[in-house]
């Protein structure tokens, strides 16, 4: 073999091909055209690289290793420029994906079935709760009562003008749907030694049923005897409990009132939470609204129970929890609580 | 109560400004519920509670102001406590000419002193009837009167000076000169001033002459001896009636008056002869005629005067701050207690228009010689102190009680359980008529169903024995206005009679549910038996309570819907039901269930968890055609009895029934998982266990052809 010849056999620079790869790189769009241009210059059989160093066998020795150098520069571009190539066809490829599936995030969600506990019984809860941190517990008691637990024992003997203001329902001679839950506090103070420091909840009925009255409701009723209570301390419990429910900053006020089983006794407002005391349509433009009745436990009522006026005393109180829950949710009539109307009470 | 600020001010100066006078009797407790101007005056209207009686006149609401701001009281000169004749209140008036005294016209007779404590009467003879003067219409007109002429407008006129109810006679219409303080008799009748005729009875306390009842005592007068223009004599009572006697006898005939309210709720006893005189000397005054010199006083020796202790030390630790010792004696004087200093506090004698408020007997009909609770005393400083001074503590008095209780935690836990699971919670009145209380399983025995005496109506007439009825109705007031799907619960008490005729209750939660849920764009779904079924068992799940379902005919169920609810493990009666709800006209298909609350005990406090294995587990499939009567709880119970070793968990696949399934047959497909703690389970393993079970399966309920034997 001539010089010449050898020189015409010699495979193709290896220096100038990477130019060409650029060029074929540079005009690949897809997926397939990747592969292609892979399998041209990668390929193991047919491969341009794997020609070149095939070829090598026909280099003369003094240049082969100047030629080996160069095909290894070429197959490390070739490979750095496929892989290059392929991220970006696959950046490419999922940009496309990505915009076939854009969705109108603006559709309404998927949403699981979730329900609500009555705002009744979420305002006793939450009552519960306050009084819990104050060291009150929870003590229920039947709805069907004894007139002695309902009347007698709170200082209301047969005949007492006070029963007139509590339109009972009365069942067999002798027992009534109760008409507050005092009676539980009359139980408690039968079964337990003072302290006691207890809240009552619960369902109580009225024989009064027109639009601003449901002839059934929710009270909850509080006790606390010990010895040593005073009325600075029914003032000063009364007050945390109403500005944790309501409002920090809400204002409190007891005036003097009649109960026959406390003594004495207390209406007790609140500052309007409505407009903040300024007065409205909702407190009659008092800025005060009745929320609870409360005051000292007449020691009448201790006495039937056994527990030594003298040597004890405590407070009670009592309040209509529905008129709160009213009050929370803007129901304006005691009834619709009760008319158990989804579209209400899933609003909860 | 209406009040004039006139009127007030013939017996006390008054604060210029009414608003400052309004702030003073609410925090007196005399709350100010309205105010309005009239011509020159201004009215006030007051909410007097009922232990203060002696607040529902014009004198008494003066007494309170003057306690409250200092000023002087001036009653008129004939009511003055204390003065000329008090003793028996024989008060000697201006005017009082005549030389005959009334005992000589008229004889007084109470035939039981219990019922009448105390009777006076004044005559005044040769009066003329005619109209009231100005001053007199005005007054009455303030608290909403209208005036007769002036005999009766100066009774009632008394009555609003000084809460003393009157009546006058004309004494000429009274057969044999007697006055008879006596029981009504069955069958007698009487016409009331009202022109109402009425019915009496021994109940009824009735003023009656020698032949008749011609009044009914301390309610109304009666048609016949009324004052009319032509009575010439006239006899005034001035009586004190026993509350309860009156109020049994107003309730009895449906009555309710001026007098009747005060009369029951505590007349001041010593007002008696006072008030009469005043109205003797004022009709005698408006209408010319002679006041007798002498009065009628028919009474028992009856103290109405409390003696109480007021102890200083005991006072503060009860109100929680000092009261300075001349504020105590000045509330309490003013008010017109009598007090006499002793070592540490006062002696104290009450006034008798406070006898029933005071009085340590309950209702006033306690023990005698007992003192005055010292707590009422304590109110009345307190409430002339001011509330407002009162300073906030919180009470130190540790005990046993803190936080709820295990009740109350459990309903919270139910409820937020239920809301969970997606419903709302409802709550209806105890009480449903007789059709809702037949419809649905009734808790407690069969006839123990508890009336009201007086309900709102026969459809409120029996106190409840089933949640689900009112839930049901509350569905349906739901569906009437278009709701597509019900979720509804509600927990409540449930009531009946025992055996022995007692009331029992037990709480009890129920559900509802029915209709189209999901949205419409995304596969909505009819609710079934068995969405309710899930949410019972995923509530006693929480409760870690394992509960039996039971099939059964329930009652208002639809047939072979139905199942009966126990505890697992437990006989007796069942704690509760499910099913579809049998009501042809319903909108939707309806599921109820109902559960006694008792049985989830108390809320789980901790309970231990399997720990998931670091293995992994191998799930596998098996089919059996069975005969469509074997339940799936049959076949779960032969599941459970040959569980194999590594078993952990095993459920329904698949129900199918129609093509390639014999009639009669179903085919179920079960899935079990199966995960050991300490190895990898093998295919081997599995399919060993699994081939045990399909055995089993296939012996106990397999298909078999008619005649496979």
């Amino acid at each position: 073999m001539t010089p010449e010849e050898a020189s015409a056999q010699r495979p193709a620079d290896p220096g100038a091909l990477a130019g060409r790869f650029e060029e074929e790189a540079a005009a690949v769009g897809d997926r397939g055209g990747w592969d292609e241009l892979r399998i041209r210059w990668m390929g193991r059989k047919q491969g341009i690289v794997r020609g070149l160093l095939a070829n090598m066998k026909d280099v003369p020795p003094q240049e082969r290793r100047d030629y080996g150098q160069a095909v290894n520069r070429l197959k490390t571009a070739v490979e750095e420029g496929l892989e290059r190539l392929e991220g970006e066809l696959e950046e490419r490829e999922r940009a496309v994906a990505q915009r076939s599936a854009a969705v109108d995030v603006t559709l309404p969600g998927r949403r699981p079935a979730v329900g609500a506990v009555h705002p009744t019984n979420l305002v006793i809860r939450d009552m519960a709760q306050i009084f819990a941190e104050l060291g009150f517990s929870v003590a229920e008691g039947p709805e069907v009562e004894s007139d002695y637990h309902n009347f007698t024992a709170l200082n209301m003997p047969p005949d007492h003008p006070a029963r007139d203001t509590q339109d009972t329902f009365f069942l067999d001679p002798g027992r009534v749907l109760r008409t507050h839950t005092s009676p539980v506090q009359i139980r408690t103070m039968e079964a337990r030694r003072p302290p006691i420091k207890i809240i009552c909840p619960g369902r109580v009925y009225r024989n009064d049923n027109d639009l601003r009255h449901s002839p059934m409701f929710h009270q909850v009723e509080g006790l606390a005897v010990a010895e040593g209570i005073t009325f600075a301390d029914l003032k000063g419990t009364l007050e945390a409990f109403l500005k944790r429910l309501f409002h920090p900053d809400t204002g409190v006020r007891l005036r003097p009132s009649y109960f026959p089983f406390t003594e004495p006794s207390a209406e007790v407002d609140v500052t309007c939470p409505f407009c903040d005391g300024a007065g409205c349509a909702t407190c009659s433009g008092s800025g005060w609204l009745e929320i609870l009745g409360a005051g000292m436990v007449n020691p009448r009522v201790l006495e039937m129970c056994d527990i030594d006026p003298r040597r004890y005393s405590g407070f009670a109180f009592g309040m209509g929890v529905d008129r709160v829950a009213m009050s929370r949710y803007g129901v304006p009539n005691i009834r619709m609580l009760f008319d158990n109307d989804e579209r209400l009470l899933r609003q909860i | 109560m209406i009040f004039s600020r006139n009127w007030l001010a013939d017996y006390v100066d008054l604060p210029a400004d009414a608003v400052e006078l309004g702030r003073r009797l609410t925090a007196q407790g005399l709350a100010v519920e309205g105010m309005e101007e009239r011509g020159d005056d201004l009215l006030l209207d007051l909410d007097v509670t009922t232990n203060r009686p002696d607040c529902m006149n014009h004198l008494g609401v003066a007494r309170e102001i003057a306690v409250a701001t200092g000023a002087e009281l001036r009653p008129p000169e004939a009511l003055r406590a204390g003065g000329e004749g008090d003793a028996t209140d024989g008060v000697s008036i201006d005017g009082a000419a005549g030389d005959e005294h009334p005992a000589d016209a008229v004889a007084v007779t109470v035939e039981d002193p219990a019922d009448c404590p105390r009777y006076a009467a004044r005559l005044v003879r040769g009066i003329r009837v005619g109209p009231s003067p100005d001053w007199l219409v005005e007054r009455l007109a303030s608290v909403g009167l209208r005036s007769i002429n002036a005999i009766v407008d100066v009774t009632n006129f008394v009555l609003w000076e000084t809460g003393q109810p009157l009546h006058a006679f004309d004494l000429a219409t009274l057969a044999g000169s007697e006055i008879i303080v006596r029981r009504g008799r069955a069958g007698e009748r009487l016409t009331t001033l009202d022109g109402e005729e009425r019915g009496l009875d021994e109940s009824i306390l009735v003023i009656a002459d020698r032949d008749r009842a011609i009044a009914l005592a301390g309610v109304m007068g009666g048609l016949e001896t009324e004052v009319t223009e032509s009575t010439v004599d006239i006899l005034i009572e001035s009586a004190h009636f026993d509350p309860s006697r009156v109020r049994s006898g107003a309730r009895t005939l449906g009555m309710h008056t001026d007098a009747s309210h005060r009369f029951e709720r505590g007349s001041d006893p010593e007002m008696c002869g006072r008030a009469a005189a005043r109205a003797a000397a004022l009709m005698a005054e408006i209408g010319g005629g002679t006041v007798a010199a002498g009065a009628v006083d028919v009474r028992d020796d009856r103290s109405w005067r409390l003696a109480g202790t007021l102890e200083a030390d005991r006072l503060d630790a009860f109100v929680g701050r000092p009261i300075p010792a001349d504020e105590v004696a000045r509330a309490l004087t003013g008010l017109g207690f009598a007090l006499e200093e002793i070592p540490g506090g006062w002696k104290v004698v009450a006034p008798p228009w406070r006898y029933y408020d005071l009085h340590p007997g309950a209702g006033g009909r306690g023990e005698a010689g007992r003192e005055v609770y010292e707590a009422d005393l304590f109110e009345e400083v307190l409430r002339v102190h001011g509330y407002d001074d009162v300073p906030s503590t919180v009470p130190t008095a540790s005990g046993p009680d803190a936080g709820a209780s295990p009740e109350f935690d459990r309903r919270l836990y139910l409820r937020e359980r239920l809301a969970a699971c997606g419903l709302a919670e409802a709550i209806s009145y105890g009480f449903y008529g007789p059709e809702a209380d037949e419809r649905f399983p009734a808790w407690g025995p069969e006839d123990g169903v508890i009336e009201l005496a007086n309900p709102l109506s026969a459809l409120y007439s029996l106190l409840r024995r089933s949640l689900v009825a009112g839930l049901t109705e509350s569905a349906s007031y739901n569906l009437r206005r278009g709701a597509a799907a019900v979720r509804l619960f509600e927990v409540g008490h449930l009531f009946a009679r025992s055996g022995d005729g007692e009331p029992r209750e037990t709480e009890a939660v129920a559900l509802v549910m029915g209709g189209l849920v999901g949205q419409p764009w995304d596969g909505p779904r009819q609710l079934d038996l068995f969405d309710l079924k899930g949410v019972v068992e995923s509530l006693v799940e929480a409760f870690q309570v394992g509960l039996a379902f039971e099939p059964a005919e329930v009652r208002g169920m639809v047939p072979g819907t139905g199942a009966f609810l126990r505890v697992a493990g437990k006989e007796g009666d069942p704690v509760g039901f499910l099913g579809q709800v049998d009501d042809p006209e319903a909108r939707v298909e309806l599921f109820a269930a109902q559960l006694e609350t008792a049985v989830l005990g108390r809320v789980p406090f901790a309970h231990p968890v399997t720990l998931p294995s670091r293995f992994p587990g191998i799930e596998a499939d098996l089919t059996l055609t069975h005969p469509r009567e074997v339940s799936w709880e049959e076949i779960a119970r032969t599941v459970r009895q040959g569980a194999p070793e590594h078993l952990v968990e095993f459920g329904l696949k698949d129900r199918y029934e129609g093509e390639g399934v014999p009639d009669g047959a179903v085919n179920t497909t079960l899935t079990f998982s199966y995960v050991a703690q300490d190895h990898s389970l093998t295919s081997e393993e599995i399919q060993r266990a699994q081939a045990e079970l399909a055995r089993a399966l296939e012996e106990r309920h397999g298909w078999r052809r008619s005649g496979d034997g």
